[in-house]
């Protein structure tokens, strides 16, 4: 029994590895890649699998599930709070495009981990199901940047532990810019369109901006600078038809129509990086994780060729999307107390100083923000906009409703829709799907 | 009840026990599901579900996009399904015949994609059906075919998975048509030859009507299959571009899993049965006008 527990603990850290190889790319990044981790895990998962006998489900003490390069990096940080506790951690990588799925069955079928990552655009919702415990301490969240705060609050209570805080920015190539005799990208909306402009007519068989049609960021960002408010009575309905909307999906419109932006959907860009090193387009507007990228792929794109910016707003720099990840301890889980402290670990200054290193993330912490060994015209822009968030309206729907935004947005660039169809055919949108949160406000129920 | 009954019983029941917990009860309870609104509320609260009677039905038919899915999901099944049995069929005739060499070969490989990760798969044909790099627009290149867009513009989208479903799943009904192929009766092609039938004459009279009930089983199990596609889309395109890849049953995921509107989601799936339960009756009804059944 032994060696054949033995031999499927081998099998699966083999899986694994293979796993992280192809996520990571196969590059070591500071000499230490989760390969490392995950083989030093599973040799002492193999070993604990023979201790347990034939039992194969011998569980870890704490289950963590985490998205995108924060569950792939998540064991680096869990190594030290194993070792200094002596709990062992099981960390899961949940692929991000699954992620709400896959979190809200495990909370129906009450597999929830003990802590899990939420995006902020998640917290209320699962918070409004159970499915998490309210921050039992204060000084689980004591000096956390306000904005990260308030996106893991709900209704004024602290629901969650900022963790990373990422606001929209735009990566530029620097090198393209100053051959169209830009230092970098003017700030405002119409200075920004000309830029695109010389340098479209500098190189016509490639792009300028990069804005996915499935990818609902850049053109939020651009609803939250012109002014919008996009729900109404209570955030109960839609308020789409009205023309700051319709000024912000005109320009974004006139973006792909001026050929400025290719018309591509993120299944089809499948390396933006490699894109963007190629000189496909010059400008993307993006979040923190891609510092991890443009590091680990110096070599293609070295750094004097990027820079960094705040996105160009209608007059000048303005608001623009920005979210944030958390860290939720499950309403269920049997070790509350182990539990909040792997969060408190994980969101420790020092843990989010490293992670910053390692993944790009920002830190939520705000005394982390002067230990970063960042360069500073990279940060500078990250925490100018850190400053001006455009934040959601309070409504679980939101996430749903944003993403019909995008679907509108590509009928309206891809020529199908009128703008005004389009605002029109969402106000009608968000009403159906606000539908039961209206009837629930009416009666009372909730705010 | 005699000895022979009880021990039939004894045989029979527990599948049938097996299979009214696993099959029959979710169904009922979906169908219970689907005249509720059963949402993330009420997940947060049980007090917050309501009968509603046929209103998740209404309320699917003012959703455009549930018609676009619909649409979507008949292009798929119309332009599919003659595609993939028509793939299936020329294959298995031409591994039929006599002069074709290392016939096991070509099988295991023709029959490979079928059995390969639809995942694995899809992201290879991503890479094929590129527009810039891709092998398919470079071929088309040759005969002077300007690059199409294939999983970029919503008209080129679902030739483009089509494409892909096509030759991932032919090789399954290949082997179908093979074996049904073999059972053809050898004089009576060629009693047809000598009495001068062309190969078409041949092929229609002769191989048709033998195959036919094969035939019939193919188009009913494409026709369903093509209904259901959810996989390929969901890979491929995530039911880009524009939504003109969105499936019926994409658009039931989409609602009940990841937006848990699971009362919505049911009437989806309600609706999707009795379209497939009223074309394949119409298929059994056809097979039984030619007494292929």
């Amino acid at each position: 029994m032994l060696s054949l527990s033995d031999k499927k603990a081998r099998r699966r850290d083999w899986l694994r590895n293979l796993n992280n190889r192809n996520r990571t790319g196969g590059r070591a990044i500071d000499g230490l890649t989760p390969l490392e981790v995950t083989r030093r895990g599973w040799l002492a998962g193999a070993g604990a699998l023979a201790i347990a006998g034939c039992h194969p489900a011998a569980r870890a003490d704490l289950r963590f599930w985490a998205t995108s390069y924060e569950g792939d990096y998540s064991p680096h940080l869990t190594a030290a709070f194993e070792r200094a506790t002596g709990l062992s951690v099981d960390v899961q990588s949940v692929p991000s495009t699954a992620a709400h799925e896959k979190m809200l069955t495990a909370f129906a079928g009450g597999a929830l981990p003990d802590v899990f990552m939420v995006p902020s655009g998640w917290v209320r919702e699962f918070w409004s199901i159970g499915a998490i415990a309210p921050v039992p301490s204060p000084a689980l969240i004591a000096d956390t940047v306000p904005t990260a705060l308030a996106l893991a609050r709900v209704d004024g209570r602290d629901v969650a532990v900022p963790w990373a805080i990422a606001p929209q920015v735009q990566y530029y190539r620097r090198d393209l810019l100053a051959a169209a005799g830009y230092a970098g990208p003017p700030d405002d909306w119409e200075a920004w369109r000309a830029m695109g402009r010389t340098l479209k007519r500098r190189r016509p068989d490639d792009y300028v901006f990069l804005m996915l049609l499935n990818w609902p960021d850049t053109l939020v960002s651009m609803l939250w600078q012109s002014g919008a408010r996009l729900l109404r009575e209570d955030d109960t309905r839609g308020n789409f038809s009205q023309p700051a909307a319709e000024a912000a999906f005109a320009f974004y419109k006139s973006l792909f129509d001026e050929g400025l932006a290719p018309r591509a959907l993120s299944t089809e860009v499948q390396d933006p990086l490699a894109a963007l090193a190629a000189g496909y387009f010059a400008i993307w507007p993006s979040w923190p994780t891609l510092l991890l990228d443009l590091r680990r792929r110096a070599a293609e794109l070295p750094r004097e060729r990027w820079g960094v910016a705040r996105l160009a707003g209608p007059t000048g720099p303005s608001v623009a999307s920005m979210v944030s990840a958390s860290l939720c301890v499950s309403a269920t889980t049997p070790r509350p107390r182990e539990a909040w402290a792997l969060v408190r670990h994980l969101t420790s200054r020092s843990s989010e100083v490293k992670f910053q290193q390692m993944i790009g993330n920002l830190p939520a912490r705000a005394s982390a923000w002067n230990a970063l060994s960042l360069d500073p015209q990279v940060l500078a822009p990250f925490a100018a906009q850190l400053a001006a968030p455009g934040l959601a309206p309070p409504v679980i729907e939101w996430e749903r409703i944003q993403i019909e935004i995008q679907y509108a947005a590509e009928r309206v660039v891809r020529g199908l829709q009128t703008i005004r169809q389009a605002l029109a055919g969402l106000d009608a949108r968000a009403d159906q799907l606000l539908a039961k949160r209206r009837e629930l406000v009416q009666a009372g129920q909730i705010a | 009840m005699t000895r022979q009954e009880r021990a039939a019983w004894g045989f029979v029941g527990p599948v049938l026990l097996i299979t009214s917990l696993v099959f029959v009860l979710p169904v009922l309870l979906a169908m219970a599901l689907a005249v509720t609104d059963y949402s993330i509320y009420a997940m947060a609260a049980s007090d917050n579900v309501r009968f509603v009677g046929a209103a998740n039905f209404t309320e699917l038919l003012r959703t455009p996009l549930f018609w676009r899915a619909l649409g979507n999901t008949f292009l798929f099944a119309c332009l599919g399904v003659p595609m993939a049995i028509g793939a299936s069929l020329f294959a298995a005739l031409l591994l039929n015949d006599a002069t074709v060499r290392w016939k096991p070969f070509w099988r295991v490989a023709l029959f490979a994609p079928y059995v390969t990760s639809v995942v694995a798969t899809a992201i290879v044909w991503r890479f094929v059906l590129n527009t810039r790099f891709g092998l398919l627009n470079y071929a088309l290149s040759w005969v002077g075919v300007g690059p199409v867009d294939w999983l970029g513009d919503p008209r080129a989208s679902i030739p483009a998975i089509l494409l892909f479903v096509t030759w991932k799943i032919f090789g399954y009904n290949m082997i179908v048509f093979t074996a049904a192929l073999s059972a053809v009766p050898v004089e009576l092609m060629e009693a047809a030859r000598l009495d001068g039938a062309s190969r078409w004459e041949r092929f229609r009279h002769v191989t048709l009507p033998a195959i036919g009930p094969t035939l019939l089983l193919a188009a009913v199990m494409s026709v369903a299959g093509f209904l259901q596609l959810f996989s390929e889309p969901y890979v491929m395109t995530m039911g880009g571009p524009a939504q003109s890849t969105v499936t019926v049953l994409y658009f039931m995921f989409d609602e009940g899993f990841k937006w848990w509107n699971l009362g919505q989601a049911s009437a989806v799936a309600l609706i999707l049965f009795v379209l497939i339960l009223a074309l394949t009756t119409i298929q059994t009804r056809i097979g039984r006008r030619y007494e292929w059944l």
